[in-house]
C-alpha cells in the first residue's frame, strides 16, 4: 500500500505527496500530459525533441543539470506516445533546489538557438543509434503505420522521419511549450521524508505564482475498428527472419487492458508460456518468441514477436502460430496456470515498489488516469481476473482480422 | 518575495550510514552474507561460482551458464521452469570473465521452495543434448545479430587488445559454438559449479531456519582451493579501424589497462574520471554531446576485475564526425593534464559525488551491493569513509598530476568500428 496525500493549487497544478521516512533521498517527479500522440502528422518527434530542450536552461537558470548536480542530485526524463515525464533524485535536504528548477522551467523556458541546433543534432544521432544503425531497429517505424491508420500512434516517439527533426523551427517549439507546459497540464509528486505542511508550503512558494492557463483540450483522430488482416514484408540486412504479429487491444483505463496483459503473459512471457513451449520447445520453429503489450493509454497493441530458425519459412510459422492461438481460444487456462501468472505479477510489483522513484512515477501516472490511488487497486484487479474472462478476451483479441503482421526478411547474401 | 534568480541554499551531506550484513562461514574460503533488514516481503539470493569466461575454452562457460535449468532425469526444462514460475520467482544468470552469478528474486515465503527447485536442478542436471543443440542454435543467431552492431565490434576488439595474450582477451567466433561437446559441459559444470561456489548473498527478512537450511545445503558446492586470477596485464597500444560498410554511426573505444580499488590512486582517479566522463555534466558529455551534438551519449568508466582493471571511453557518433570526435576526446584528456580544474567545477563534482554516495547506500539492496564491491577486494565499508574524505579534501593539483600519470594519449588503445 502506497500512502499519499493530494492537493491542488489555484493555477490548476495537481500535487501528490508520498512520505517515506526510511530514506535520506527524495524525488520530485513532474508528469506533463503531452506525448507524441499530441503532435501533428507534419511535425512528428516534437514532444521528444522538446524534452531534450527542457534541459537547455530556463528563464532564470542558465543550466538545469549543473544546479541540481551542485545539490548532489541528478535528473532525467522520458517521452512516450502518451506522456512526458521528468524526474529529479537528490538528497532530501535540498528539496528547494529541485522545486526551484522544476518551477522555473514550467514558468518559462529560455533555450537558445544554439541549444536548439545542438539538441536537434543529438536527437538525430539518437534516431540513428536506436532506429537505423541496429539490426531490426526500424521495426516500430514500420509496424506503427501498419497497425494504426488514423490515430497518432501511427508514428513513433522519435518521429516519423529525420526531416521532421531537421525542420523544427523555434517558433513552433515556443508554441508547443505555451500550449502544453502549464500547471493545469502537469502532475507533480514529491516523495521523501517530509511533513505534509512543509511540502504544501514549499510547493506553493515555488509554483503558485505560475500563471494559470487552461488545460489544453485533446481531440485525437479516432482509429477505425480494424476489420481486415494486414501484412507487410520488408527485406533488410539482418541475420534471421523476424515476425511481429500486432493485435489491437483495449485502452488503458478499461478492465480489458488488465485481462489482455495477463493474456500476453500466458501466451508468451516466460519459458512456461504456451507459444514458447509449442513453437520453440516442441516444434523448434523459432529461436526466440515472446508476447507483450504496448501499455498505451488509447487502444494499444498486443505483440507476438520472434525470430525464425534457419530453414523455417514464414508460412510454416504462420500456420503453427494460428493453430496454437486456436487452441488458446478453444481451451480455458487451468486455475494452476492462471495462479502462476498472478504470483509473477505480484512479485514484480513488490520489487518495483521498493524504489522511491518508481513509486513517485506511478502515483503521477495513476493520477493522470484519474486517481493516484489506482496504484493500490491495480493488484486487486489483476488478482480477481478469472479463467473465464481471460478466455473471452483470448477470443476477442486473437482474431486474424484484428491483426497486423510485419515480416522482416533477411536479404540473401547479406 | 520570490526571486527566482537566487539559487536556494544547498545543505551539505554530513554523514552516511553504512550497515554491515551478517557474515557466516560456509567453509574456510566461502562466506555467506545476509542483510535481514528489509522493510517489505521481497528477497534476493545470489550464488557466486568460479565459472567465469576465463575458465574453460571459448564458449564453454557461456553455454554452461545457459543450461542450469535444462533438465534432470525426472524433470525436463519446461517442468523446471513451470515450477520456478509457480513460485513467482525471477531468476538470472550473470556471467563475467571471473564469475557466474545465479540470482533469484522472489517473495519471502517462496524462497525456501525456490532453493529446493534450484538444488534439485543443480544436483541432478543431466544436460540433455537436445537442450544443448537448442541453446547453441539460439546463441549463434544472437551472435550474428550482435555482429551487425558497431558497438559490439568495437568493444570486442577493445577487449582483445586490452587483455592482450591472456584468457581475458579471447574473442568468440561463430564456429566456437560448434566446438563444444556435452561431455565438456558436464565436466565444466562439475568442476566450476558443483565444486566452485565462492560466495552466497542473501537480502531479505527470511526466517532463520530458511537461511540456515540454504547455508547447510550449499556447503557441498564450496570451492576447495582459493580461485586464482591473472594479475599481470598490459594493453596493446595501437589504433585499429574496423570497417563496416553502410554503417551510419561509428563506435569508438579508447582506453588502457589500469587498476582496481586496491591501488593507492583509485579514489582520486574515481573523482578524475567523474570530471572527465562519468556523469551527465562531465566534460565529455558537455563537449561532444551538449556542445557539438556528435552523439546521443558518451561516457568514461573504470572497470574492475579481481587483480586489475581498465579505463575506457565509449561512444557512438555519426560516421562523418568520427575523426572530429576522436580529436575532441584527445583534447579533453590533454586539458585535464595541462590545466588545473577551476574551483566551481570541482565543487560541483564533489557535491554530485557525495549525493551519489548517499544514494548508493540507500536501502538494503543498495547497501549490500556497496558492501560486495569492497568485500571482493578484501576490504570493508571503511573504504567509503575514506572515499568521502578524499572527495572533501582533494585539490586541483592532485587531479592534474594524476591525469599526467595515468591518461597519456600515447598509452591508449584506440578502436573505431563503422
Amino acid at each position: 500500500m502506497i500512502q499519499f496525500e493530494r492537493f491542488e493549487l489555484d493555477n490548476g497544478l495537481k500535487v501528490i505527496f508520498h512520505k517515506d521516512v526510511s530514506t535520506p533521498m527524495a524525488v520530485v517527479n513532474v508528469l506533463y500530459d503531452v506525448g507524441a500522440r499530441d503532435e501533428s502528422e507534419e511535425q512528428t518527434g516534437f514532444a521528444h525533441l522538446f524534452e531534450h530542450l527542457m534541459f537547455g536552461g530556463s528563464v532564470n537558470i542558465p543550466e538545469f543539470d549543473s544546479a541540481l548536480q551542485m545539490a548532489g542530485g541528478e535528473s532525467n526524463a522520458f517521452t512516450s506516445n502518451d506522456i512526458t515525464n521528468y524526474y529529479d533524485v537528490f538528497p532530501a535536504n535540498n528539496l528547494d533546489t529541485a522545486l526551484w528548477l522544476e518551477s522555473d522551467r514550467m514558468f518559462s523556458l529560455a533555450f537558445t538557438d544554439k541549444s536548439l541546433e545542438v539538441q536537434r543534432q543529438v536527437v538525430i544521432e539518437e534516431f540513428k543509434q536506436r532506429y537505423l544503425n541496429q539490426p531490426y531497429g526500424d521495426v516500430w517505424l514500420l509496424l506503427r503505420p501498419l497497425a494504426y491508420k488514423k490515430h497518432p500512434y501511427k508514428w513513433a516517439t522519435i518521429g516519423k522521419e529525420i526531416s521532421h527533426i531537421e525542420n523544427a523551427k523555434m517558433e513552433d517549439i515556443r508554441s508547443f511549450f505555451q500550449r502544453f507546459y502549464c500547471p493545469s497540464n502537469a502532475i507533480v509528486c514529491v516523495a521523501g521524508n517530509f511533513e505534509l505542511d512543509y511540502v504544501k508550503e514549499k510547493i506553493s512558494y515555488w509554483f503558485a505564482s505560475i500563471p494559470s492557463v487552461k488545460k489544453p483540450f485533446r481531440i485525437l483522430p479516432v482509429e477505425p475498428i480494424q476489420s481486415e488482416f494486414r501484412e507487410l514484408t520488408v527485406e533488410r540486412k539482418v541475420p534471421a527472419d523476424a515476425f511481429y504479429y500486432a493485435f489491437k487491444m483495449s485502452e488503458r483505463k478499461s478492465e480489458g487492458y488488465y485481462v489482455t496483459d495477463i493474456l500476453s503473459d500466458a501466451i508468451g512471457r516466460e519459458k512456461s508460456s504456451q507459444l514458447y513451449i509449442t513453437l520453440k520447445k516442441e516444434k523448434q520453429l523459432v529461436s526466440e518468441i515472446s508476447a507483450y503489450i504496448t501499455g498505451s493509454l488509447d487502444e494499444g497493441l498486443l505483440i507476438i514477436s520472434g525470430k525464425l530458425n534457419d530453414g523455417v519459412s514464414f508460412e510454416r510459422l504462420d500456420e503453427a502460430l494460428w493453430d496454437c492461438l486456436e487452441t488458446i481460444k478453444n481451451v480455458e487456462l487451468s486455475e494452476l496456470e492462471l495462479d502462476r501468472l498472478k504470483i509473477k505479477i505480484r512479485t514484480a510489483k513488490e520489487f518495483q515498489e521498493q524504489g522511491l522513484l518508481n513509486r513517485a512515477m506511478n502515483l503521477c501516472f495513476f493520477e493522470l488516469l484519474g486517481d493516484a490511488n489506482g496504484v493500490n487497486e491495480e493488484q486487486q484487479i489483476y488478482q480477481s481476473i478469472s479463467t473465464k474472462i481471460l478466455h473471452e478476451f483470448a477470443n476477442e483479441v486473437l482474431r486474424k482480422e484484428n491483426c497486423s503482421l510485419l515480416k522482416i526478411k533477411a536479404e540473401k547474401n547479406a | 518575495m520570490l526571486d527566482r534568480k537566487i539559487a536556494p541554499k544547498i545543505t551539505d551531506i554530513e554523514e552516511i550510514k553504512f550497515i554491515y550484513p551478517q557474515k557466516m562461514e560456509l567453509s574456510d574460503l566461502v562466506p555467506m552474507y545476509w542483510m535481514k533488514e528489509v522493510p517489505n516481503a521481497t528477497s534476493r539470493i545470489d550464488f557466486y561460482f568460479d565459472a567465469g569466461t576465463v575458465r574453460g575454452k571459448s564458449v564453454l562457460a557461456s553455454l554452461t551458464a545457459g543450461l542450469i535449468f535444462s533438465g534432470t532425469k525426472e524433470k525436463d526444462s519446461t517442468t523446471l521452469h513451470n515450477l520456478l514460475d509457480d513460485s513467482g520467482a525471477y531468476f538470472d544468470v550473470g556471467l563475467t570473465q571471473e564469475s557466474a552469478l545465479v540470482s533469484f528474486y522472489a517473495l519471502n515465503d517462496q524462497m525456501l521452495n525456490i532453493f529446493r527447485i534450484f538444488e534439485d536442478a543443480f544436483e541432478n542436471g543431466v544436460f540433455p543434448q537436445k537442450e544443448i543443440d537448442e541453446l547453441v542454435n539460439d546463441r549463434k543467431q544472437k551472435f550474428l545479430v550482435n555482429y551487425e552492431k558497431v558497438s559490439f565490434l568495437a568493444q570486442r576488439e577493445f577487449q582483445k587488445q586490452i587483455f592482450n595474450g591472456t584468457p581475458y582477451s579471447r574473442l568468440i567466433e561463430l564456429s566456437d559454438y560448434d566446438d563444444v561437446s556435452r561431455t565438456e559441459i558436464i565436466d565444466f559444470f562439475n568442476q566450476f559449479y558443483k565444486n566452485g561456489l565462492m560466495k552466497v548473498v542473501v537480502v531479505g527478512d527470511l526466517p532463520q531456519t530458511t537461511v540456515d537450511y540454504i547455508a547447510g545445503q550449499s556447503r557441498k558446492w564450496c570451492v576447495q582451493a582459493r580461485p586464482e586470477f591473472q594479475s599481470d596485464f598490459s594493453n596493446n597500444i595501437k589504433t585499429i579501424k574496423l570497417e563496416k560498410k553502410d554503417a551510419i554511426q561509428s563506435a569508438i573505444r579508447v582506453g588502457k589497462t589500469l587498476f582496481n580499488k586496491e591501488h593507492d590512486d583509485y579514489l582520486a582517479f574515481t573523482i578524475l574520471n567523474t570530471i572527465l566522463g562519468e556523469f551527465f555534466g562531465s566534460r565529455l558529455m558537455k563537449n561532444i554531446r551538449e556542445d557539438k551534438g556528435y552523439t546521443y551519449g558518451i561516457g568514461s568508466y573504470l572497470s574492475e576485475i579481481n587483480k586489475s582493471g581498465y579505463f575506457l571511453i565509449g561512444t557512438e557518433v555519426g560516421s562523418d564526425v568520427r575523426d572530429k570526435a576522436l580529436d575532441e576526446i584527445k583534447k579533453e584528456i590533454e586539458l585535464l593534464q595541462n590545466e588545473l580544474i577551476i574551483e566551481d567545477e570541482l565543487e560541483l563534482v564533489k557535491n554530485y559525488l557525495l549525493g551519489q554516495a548517499l544514494k548508493s547506500a540507500d536501502g538494503p539492496y543498495a547497501m549490500m551491493d556497496l558492501f560486495l564491491a569492497v568485500e571482493s577486494h578484501g576490504m570493508n565499508l571503511d573504504f567509503y569513509n575514506k572515499f568521502i574524505h578524499k572527495i572533501q579534501t582533494i585539490k586541483p593539483q592532485e587531479l592534474l598530476d594524476l591525469a599526467r600519470k595515468h591518461l597519456n594519449w600515447d598509452s591508449m588503445t584506440i578502436i573505431t568500428a563503422g
